[in-house]
């Protein structure tokens, strides 16, 4: 009786023991979980990328050699998230923003913020264009019927504001599911 | 014989039900050495935490970190606690208070407007990271109305796509390939777990001064989202019905960048409801914050010595504006307080040792 019982016991385990090893979701202890995507396909060819003295800075790209190549930023900040280990961090090179993200133990391009127009997208638009030039170089469909023009492709954004019909904020953002 | 026959069945289940839960206990993260936010919002529910709040401030890290309950207390007299946990959202925290309210009847509930700013789970970002924090606010919750309201309101999309609603009944699902990662913790912390927090706050006693200021990067559109506006209304409402004064606070942390067009949509908020607003970034020269002193993280979040200055000063608020009674001469919740500083001083002094230690070993 009692080794049926017990039998019965480790077949029920057994069971449970493969439906939960098949199932899905995600594994990990919630609290140890990091961003997802940490570094992948940062080279996708019709991603937008934006290039600073022949230095290429893709999405979610691994920053470390970017930044040996941009040299010593003018300042630098850093942001904890909320109980996750590690540091957002920010870059500002005089005309750009560089925003990073970490994963592991390395940091990865998060966003790039274009401030004056000292220079430009791979397209050519920079601070102070007019929107005509915006529209023949991104699209009149990429205008978001208010006051940006914005244009997706791969795992990123790029987010070109106007301010009275001229461009006010470009953004180079990665794109997180 | 038919008896026989329902107890072969019977017992071999009721083992297994017994199995898979101790299994289940084993395999949930206890956070209570790392990531200790995730252990905050079940504190709540001890006998000595809930049931004589003055105060209740529910919210995320600009809250918890914030504002220290025992220096209300000791400065005023004042009973509260911070029902807080790790990026928790507005529905969050509107079924956290109405789940508050079971348990007492707070004068004051305090919201932190800087949660107005995600208005669904997606707009937090990376959806992994965001069913993480889920996680550290919701598992914590007991079964409830409210817990599975707040479950049905939080999750993902992805979530909604895999296990759903069962990994939160059951967090085995979730959690059963933490199997590899089972250590001491796990088995020290089965059946009971410390407090992390006191009150609510989780005390930081690090000092790491801003380095710079924070780049206000310029936002395609700064409107509050529909969803958070219609929690924010649920909120004030709820407090209504039960005739608690909500109190609406922007805690004092630069980063993230609080802009212009946010505060102007909460202030004409505010009027037009007839609440109580204090934008704490707008005061930081009258709560004498130091910025090169009093935060642990570079200006996101105060350390004890900001947090105990913040606390200060918005007691005297708490007492002039909101009448928020001094309790001090109440013998039983004073020795309930002369317990909960005592605890209070013990954590800072041990972490400060701790950071001592740390500091000795860089050197």
């Amino acid at each position: 009786m009692s080794k049926r019982i017990l039998a019965l016991v480790l077949g029920v385990i057994m069971v449970c023991g493969l439906a939960l090893a098949g199932c899905g979701g995600s594994s990990d202890n919630a609290g140890n979980d990091q961003a997802a995507d940490g570094g992948a396909a940062s080279s996708n060819a019709e991603e937008y990328k934006f290039t600073y003295n022949g230095t290429e800075i893709a999405m979610k790209a691994p920053v470390a050699p970017i930044l040996e190549a941009l040299g010593e930023a003018k300042s630098y900040n850093e942001e904890t998230s909320c109980a996750f280990e590690g540091l957002d961090k920010s870059y500002f090179y005089g005309s750009f923003y560089l925003y990073t993200y970490p994963q592991g133990d390395e940091d990865f391009v998060n966003m790039v913020e274009l401030v004056d127009d000292t220079v430009k997208t791979e397209e050519g638009i920079s601070i102070g264009d007019s929107k005509e030039k915006v529209e023949e170089a991104y699209g009149a469909d990429s205008y978001n019927g208010i006051n940006a023009y914005v244009a997706s492709a791969g795992e990123m954004t790029l987010t070109i504001i106007m301010d009275n019909d001229k461009v006010s904020s470009i953004q180079y953002a990665a794109v997180f599911e | 014989m038919k008896k026989r026959v329902w107890l072969k069945i019977l017992i071999p289940v009721l083992i297994t039900v017994l199995i898979l839960l101790f299994v289940q206990q084993l395999l949930m993260p206890k956070y209570m050495t790392e990531t200790k936010e995730g252990a905050m919002i079940s504190e709540y529910y001890e006998k000595d935490n809930h049931g004589n709040n003055d105060v209740v401030f529910v919210g995320d890290c600009e809250v918890y970190e914030n504002f220290s309950p025992v220096t209300l207390w000791n400065e005023y007299g004042i009973t509260s606690y911070i029902r807080g946990s790790a990026q928790q959202l507005i529905w969050q925290t509107y079924y956290l208070m109405e789940e508050t309210f079971k348990y007492e009847n707070p004068k004051v509930m305090v919201f932190n407007v800087l949660e107005m700013i995600y208005d669904t789970p997606e707009s937090t970002g990376d959806s992994e990271k965001r069913e993480a924090y889920n996680r550290m606010t919701l598992d914590g919750m007991k079964w409830s109305k409210e817990k599975w309201n707040s479950i049905a309101a939080s999750m993902t999309k992805q979530e909604k796509e895999t296990d759903g609603y069962w990994s939160y009944i059951f967090p085995i699902l979730r959690y059963h390939e933490r199997w590899s990662e089972v250590g001491a913790e796990d088995f020290r912390y089965l059946f009971h777990r410390d407090a992390v927090t006191d009150n609510g706050y989780l005390m930081q006693v690090k000092v790491n001064p801003v380095l710079g200021e924070f780049n206000k990067r310029p936002l395609v559109d700064y409107s509050f989202g529909e969803n958070s506006w219609k929690y924010l209304d649920m909120i004030k409402d709820l407090c209504k019905e039960h005739g608690t004064q909500l109190v609406l606070v922007k805690a004092p942390s630069l980063s993230p960048v609080w802009y212009d067009e946010w505060e102007t949509q909460i202030e004409e908020y505010a009027a037009k409801n007839d609440l109580l607003y204090i934008n704490f970034l707008e005061k930081q020269e009258e709560i004498g914050i130091d910025w090169n002193q009093d935060t642990y993280d570079r200006g996101l979040h105060l350390n004890v010595y900001g947090a105990e200055k913040l606390s200060i000063y918005f007691g005297q608020i708490l007492k002039e504006e909101c009448g928020i009674e001094d309790h001090r001469s109440d013998t039983e919740l004073s020795a309930l307080w002369t317990n909960k500083t005592k605890a209070y001083e013990a954590r800072k002094e041990q972490l400060l040792l701790e950071y001592q230690e740390e500091l000795d070993s860089e050197q």
